[in-house]
């Protein structure tokens, strides 16, 4: 086994001692005895019943180790450690599949007594696979098209498989999948109703707009999975969304028998990413609705944009909208008005790296900013090729490696935020709204504000040509 | 001394020349067919092909890609490859060996330009291997492999220059013929054993790469019988 031997960086200070712990997250107790043969074991079943294995297969053949995919990484920028090498994390994975499953590598270890998988090693993996934040930039970077976010993704499932995974994650999703109120956050039906009211009491007191959070209305054309974090700590983003709805006539519903658009099973999972999806489907057919309408987030868009055609039933699986393309056809349509300039700070966009690698959703935001905006600049790089916040691939829920994640992890983007002088970054994803408060904070930068689109299309909603006087009270506010 | 020589590029020169075929066929009918089943298990079948295609020929003639990442080493490299390809295949000894075999021919390129491809192509491997070697995280992450790969590469270049030159030959033209011989069927044989199978790889991987996201749609479930968790709590 190669030693990882960390290449010290000048800019790094005490912080990375944190990480010299066994791992640097939480892990629930799980059974430690033998666990590279249960490594092996989980690994098997996967290539078995997978689409794993020829990709595995490929990548093995291919790799060349240029290192080209090191300058696209945001943690090897700013850690400068050989550990966050992309292609040195791939390797760990490869290495196992050379040795176990190709006739090569079995032939090749007995002939040179060569690797073996130990303890050590899944240790190694384990930490490493969780300093990645599977955003996929580097795989632009690779001559050899070899994808590391899909590498990373693969092993996180095996090694979840034997027990090793953050516990932040496996909570979450124990909650949703096996819990008394079905979502991430623990939010019963009552309290979800409850804030759905309250926000529309603010709507009208403070807009005027008398718009409705509809609940389990059968046959709405969309039924909305926002991140459920969002009933809890987003409500200008949900007003704007339900304002946006009302004002240009959605037919949209929550269903209360699932109203959760999180997805840690992309973290880590195929199988809980398959039965969350699932979820999904179903409140759909429940409710006899014919599209999903997934809020601001990321992760959540792409989990079931991708992933409800594969789990549930390929080209007859209810195709999936985000919020950001519903607003930006309405605008487009002339059905959504908004006053142009209304927002008066420099504002800028980051892009969340789920819905911007495949270039989903990249120009609608932006020209829904560039109408409401007075000054909006673009963050560079941004679109496709943006650079992740730091806290992407489920890590912004492990509190306990915030140093990581906004001192190593989150460091390029806060440079960035700060080169583009932005009073609002507009980050339209739960994950990455509160990794970018953290980052701000952390890196000093405390006069920016993170805020979702929606937040700032309510701020300037043309609501004259919709008819309604907005309340003095607003008015005396501006 | 000559015996050997025709022996080499005889008799070895076919069985070396096989392998590689029938290695890197190998490499193409593995990636195809496990293409194929990937796409025939999985739940869902849409692929962007369009894009796909884009970015493989991006790749396969990198003008756009070269100032993304290491420019220097990148350009470099480009070059690298098309002295490799191009001065092998058109240099006129070579063809003329087809043509005595197979009575196969195509158009050579002037020696003069072959001197001028083989002496970059030398130069851009010893850049390479700087930038390998020089580069702290590169040479970290490099292998055995391509680390040899690069000098083993250049024998057959610098022992074909020299035997083109006599003048500058210090040693017997065939014994600097065998060397180039041996270690050209050298590459051949290794080429589908080490990372050189990227010759026939490199077209599909951008495909394999979007294809491994398409999972089949009974992966969670099947899974989790096979590690006999179906019904373990989370």
């Amino acid at each position: 086994m190669r030693e990882t031997t960390p290449v010290k960086s000048p800019r790094l200070n005490e912080q990375d001692q944190v990480m010299t712990t066994k791992y640097p997250y939480y892990v629930e107790p799980y059974n430690e005895t033998e666990r590279p043969r249960r490594f092996l074991e989980a690994f098997s079943a996967i290539l078995q019943h997978s689409n794993y294995g020829f990709v595995l297969d490929t990548y093995s053949k291919i790799t060349t180790k240029c290192a080209r995919c090191a300058c696209n990484c945001q943690v090897f920028m700013e850690s400068g450690e050989l550990r966050d090498v992309p292609c040195h994390r791939t390797e760990l994975l490869l290495r196992v599949y050379r040795r176990y499953f190709t006739l090569g590598g079995m032939v090749s270890s007995r002939l040179f007594n060569g690797f073996t998988l130990t303890d050590r090693y899944i240790d190694e993996m384990a930490e490493n696979f969780y300093r990645c934040t599977a955003c996929r930039r580097c795989k632009f970077g690779c001559p050899m098209g070899v994808d590391h976010g899909l590498m990373t993704h693969l092993a996180r499932w095996i090694l979840a498989e034997i027990g090793i995974v953050p516990k932040a994650l496996v909570v979450a999703v124990r909650e949703q999948l096996q819990g008394k109120t079905g979502n991430t956050s623990a939010i019963p039906v009552v309290a979800l109703k409850d804030t759905c009211e309250f926000l529309e009491e603010e709507l009208l007191e403070n807009y005027n707009i008398p718009a409705k959070f509809p609940m389990d209305v059968e046959g709405a054309e969309m039924v909305f999975f926002p991140a459920v974090s969002d009933y809890l700590l987003e409500p200008d983003t949900l007003m704007g969304n339900a304002a946006v709805m009302h004002l240009t006539n959605g037919s949209w519903t929550i269903g209360t028998g699932y109203y959760d658009g999180i997805n840690y099973g992309l973290f880590y999972s195929d199988t809980h990413l398959c039965n969350i999806v699932r979820k999904e489907a179903a409140e759909v057919k429940r409710l006899k609705a014919k599209k999903v309408l997934i809020g601001e987030c990321g992760h959540a868009s792409r989990s079931a944009k991708a992933f409800i055609p594969t789990f549930c039933g390929g080209k007859k699986a209810p195709p999936v909208i985000n919020i950001m393309e519903y607003s930006h056809k309405a605008l487009l349509d002339g059905r959504l008005k908004v006053k142009s300039g209304a927002i008066l700070d420099r504002v800028t966009y980051h892009d969340p790296c789920n819905i911007a690698r495949s270039k989903w959703i990249i120009n609608q935001p932006r020209e829904l900013l560039e109408a409401i905006c007075k000054d909006y600049v673009d963050m560079v790089p941004g679109g496709q090729m943006n650079i992740c916040c730091g806290g992407g691939g489920g890590t912004v829920s492990i509190d306990e490696i915030r140093k990581f994640r906004t001192g190593t992890g989150g460091h390029v983007k806060a440079e960035q935020i700060k080169a583009t002088g932005a009073k609002y970054v507009v980050a339209p994803c739960a994950n990455c709204k509160k990794q970018l408060r953290e980052v701000c904070e952390d890196n000093g930068l405390h006069d920016v504000e993170i805020v979702g689109l929606h937040d700032l299309l309510l701020k300037a909603l043309d609501l004259e040509y919709y008819g309604i006087t907005a309340p003095e009270k607003k008015e005396e506010e501006e | 001394m000559e015996q050997w020589l025709e022996w080499a590029r005889g008799p070895l020169f076919k069985f070396a020349f096989a392998v590689m075929v029938l290695g890197l066929f190998r490499h193409l009918l593995l990636a195809v067919a496990g293409t194929v089943q990937a796409l025939l298990r999985a739940g869902d079948t849409k692929i962007p092909y369009k894009v796909v295609f884009r970015t493989t020929l991006d790749w396969l003639f990198p003008v756009k890609k070269m100032n993304v990442n290491r420019p220097v080493y990148s350009v470099i490299s480009v070059i690298f490859h098309v002295g490799l390809i191009l001065t092998p295949i058109f240099l006129l000894p070579h063809i003329q060996l087809w043509e005595r075999g197979l009575s196969i021919r195509w158009p050579a390129i002037p020696h003069v330009l072959a001197d001028m491809l083989t002496l970059i192509t030398i130069a851009a491997t010893v850049a390479l291997l700087i930038g390998r070697l020089g580069h702290i995280y590169a040479r970290g992450i490099s292998r055995i492999q391509d680390i040899l790969l690069p000098p083993l590469l250049m024998v057959p270049f610098i022992t074909g220059f020299l035997a083109m030159h006599p003048a500058w030959n210090p040693v017997d033209y065939n014994a600097v013929m065998l060397i180039h011989v041996l270690s050209a069927n050298l590459i051949f044989i290794l080429i589908p054993f080490t990372k050189l199978g990227h010759i026939i790889l490199l077209p599909a991987t951008q495909l394999v790469s979007e294809v491994g996201w398409h999972f089949p749609a009974e992966s969670g479930d099947d899974v989790a019988v096979a590690l006999k968790k179906e019904n373990m709590p989370i």
